[in-house]
């Protein structure tokens, strides 16, 4: 996907399975909304093919936008109307049957906590339930696959590990969850798989404990002249005799996370160059 | 498609505008009306006063006037505001590009909001108009006239709601042709004191086309059917032109 001379997202091959919660991860600016805009249909892709249910985006256009749902990072409300009136305009436009309208509007408030705040006005709400808001709005006609673009930027921790339950309910009801994030702790608890994204290319894919192990299942962390240092370890044995030999009171021994892989794949190097930076 | 169909899936689009309205009419008619009625006080009472201008008298021929340009001020600001900020603040106008809805049902249907409150504010002036003189005609033709220059001009908002990224270039928009479109296109004077080169290029404008169509029915004056079809072409020139940015941005 190119703009102009800037190649935004670059010959990358992704597939989700019907029903699992796929995370597409990567720093700020990496190519994930794009991606996102473009599975979507939003924006067409300057080269390339995308599938959604096995039906080509080109050919069957009404048809593959009819099977997505749609949580955009910037909180796509009309924010001078109610929650209420604007889950029922998002119906009406996806043409939801009007004797309908009401029922799944009370289901998805429910399951989101929204119903006390359904004739608030989205201006009047803070960011937590405005986002919480998209999500009825993105479901009203539902869709068998729901995109979240960083479904939790913003959010405090109360909030964020409801909407982890919800999507993990909506899941179980068979609905495919695409989400993008750049926070390793949701991808870790959310995702059956996930994708690593950076400069627009895939750097690796898998399920997170896939992706930790390739990386070493041990993490021994240590402060040198250098900055932070760490080391990965095939097993917890190889990882204890190194974090011995260090001797330090700094050193840190523990398990890989999915942090440590994301920042192995998208740039350590410069976190360590920043710290070397502000020690000068 | 169906006529139907496509009323039908105009009108969904203009439910979210229609909610807009129900909470704020009393605020959106007030901002509206304040030029309009400050143009009568100032020009109307305080200029016109005694004046006789193609036959009748000042406040009889500027009233029409201020209706047209009613319909211009009040349709275009509404619509070309409010879809560029749900273009480019909201992004909910991206939302819409994913609903099996087609791109004129969506151009329709965002003209609603301009239309519903143009014609409000005209109406009103209208009424006004009957209190300040006598030689004012409220006609069927008047009302139809009124309303197809509110759809022309809601028209005219969606094209740039489409078109303008931002609110400086949507001011410069305004200050370039809308605000010299409301002065210079015979709304409150007649164009025939203007010199040839400048009826010129105000007769290729559609404000002179739809004042001239208001005036003529409120005054019960010779109907301009040439305006009429004028301002006809400009509707349809503001549709395909925003059908073909929505093209663009949909595909």
């Amino acid at each position: 996907m190119k703009y102009g001379d800037f190649t935004a997202v670059d010959h990358i091959d992704v597939s989700v399975r019907q029903g699992e919660i796929f995370g597409f991860l990567g720093p700020n600016g990496a190519g994930k909304t794009t991606t996102v805009k473009v599975l979507t249909t939003i924006t067409h892709p300057t080269s390339g093919e995308v599938r959604i249910g096995g039906l080509d985006q080109r050919d069957h256009l009404e048809a593959v936008r009819a099977e997505i749902g749609l949580v955009q990072q910037h909180i796509a409300l009309d924010k001078d109307i109610s929650v209420r009136e604007n889950i029922i305009c998002h119906a009406l436009l996806h043409k939801v049957p009007r004797h309908e309208i009401q029922s799944r509007m009370v289901r998805f408030s429910d399951a989101m906590g929204l119903t006390p705040y359904l004739d608030q006005v989205i201006n009047d709400l803070s960011g937590g339930w405005k986002r919480k808001t998209a999500i009825p709005c993105a479901l009203m006609h539902q869709p068998s696959i729901l995109f979240l673009d960083e479904p939790t930027a913003g959010l405090d921790t109360q909030s964020r590990h409801m909407l982890w339950d919800m999507l993990r309910t909506l899941n179980r009801q068979g609905v495919t969850i695409f989400l993008t994030t750049h926070y390793m702790d949701e991808a870790e608890s959310l995702c059956d798989r996930v994708s690593v994204i950076s400069r627009g290319k895939i750097v690796d894919s898998g399920t997170p404990r896939e992706l930790c192990d390739r990386l070493g299942r041990t993490a021994v962390e240590y402060d040198s002249p250098d900055g932070r240092q760490y080391r990965y370890f095939r097993d917890w044995n190889e990882g204890k005799s190194f974090y011995a030999s260090l001797n330090s009171e700094s050193a840190v021994i523990r398990g890989t996370h999915l942090e440590d892989v994301f920042l192995e794949e998208t740039g350590r190097e410069s976190c360590q160059a920043i710290e070397k930076a502000l020690r000068v | 498609m169906s006529l139907t169909k496509l009323l039908s899936d105009a009108g969904r689009v203009a439910m979210a505008d229609m909610y807009y309205l129900r909470r704020n009419i009393w605020v959106l008619l007030a901002t509206s009306l304040v030029t309009p009625l400050l143009y009568l006080v100032a020009f109307g009472y305080g200029l016109g006063r005694g004046v006789v201008m193609e036959g009748v008298s000042y406040m009889a021929f500027m009233i029409p006037g201020v209706v047209a340009l009613t319909t211009l001020t009040a349709c275009f600001t509404s619509i070309a505001n409010k879809i560029m900020v749900q273009r480019r603040f909201y992004e909910s106008f991206d939302e819409m590009k994913l609903c099996p809805i087609s791109k004129s049902s969506i151009i329709l249907g965002k003209t609603i909001l301009g239309v519903l409150k143009g014609a409000l504010c005209c109406i009103l002036l209208l009424v006004m108009g009957q209190f300040l003189t006598d030689d004012l005609h409220i006609t069927v033709g008047l009302l139809v006239c009124m309303l197809l220059s509110c759809f022309v001009y809601s028209l005219l908002g969606v094209t740039a709601g489409l078109l303008v990224d931002n609110l400086p270039k949507m001011n410069l928009f305004n200050s370039f042709v809308i605000l010299p479109m409301t002065f210079l296109c015979g709304t409150m004077f007649s164009i025939e004191a203007l010199p040839e080169a400048a009826r010129w290029v105000i007769e290729a404008l559609p404000l002179t086309h739809t004042t001239a169509c208001i005036r003529a029915t409120a005054l019960d004056w010779l109907f301009p059917w040439t305006s009429l079809v004028v301002t006809f072409a400009y509707g349809v020139m503001f549709f395909v032109i925003s059908w073909f940015i929505l093209d663009r941005q949909k595909e």
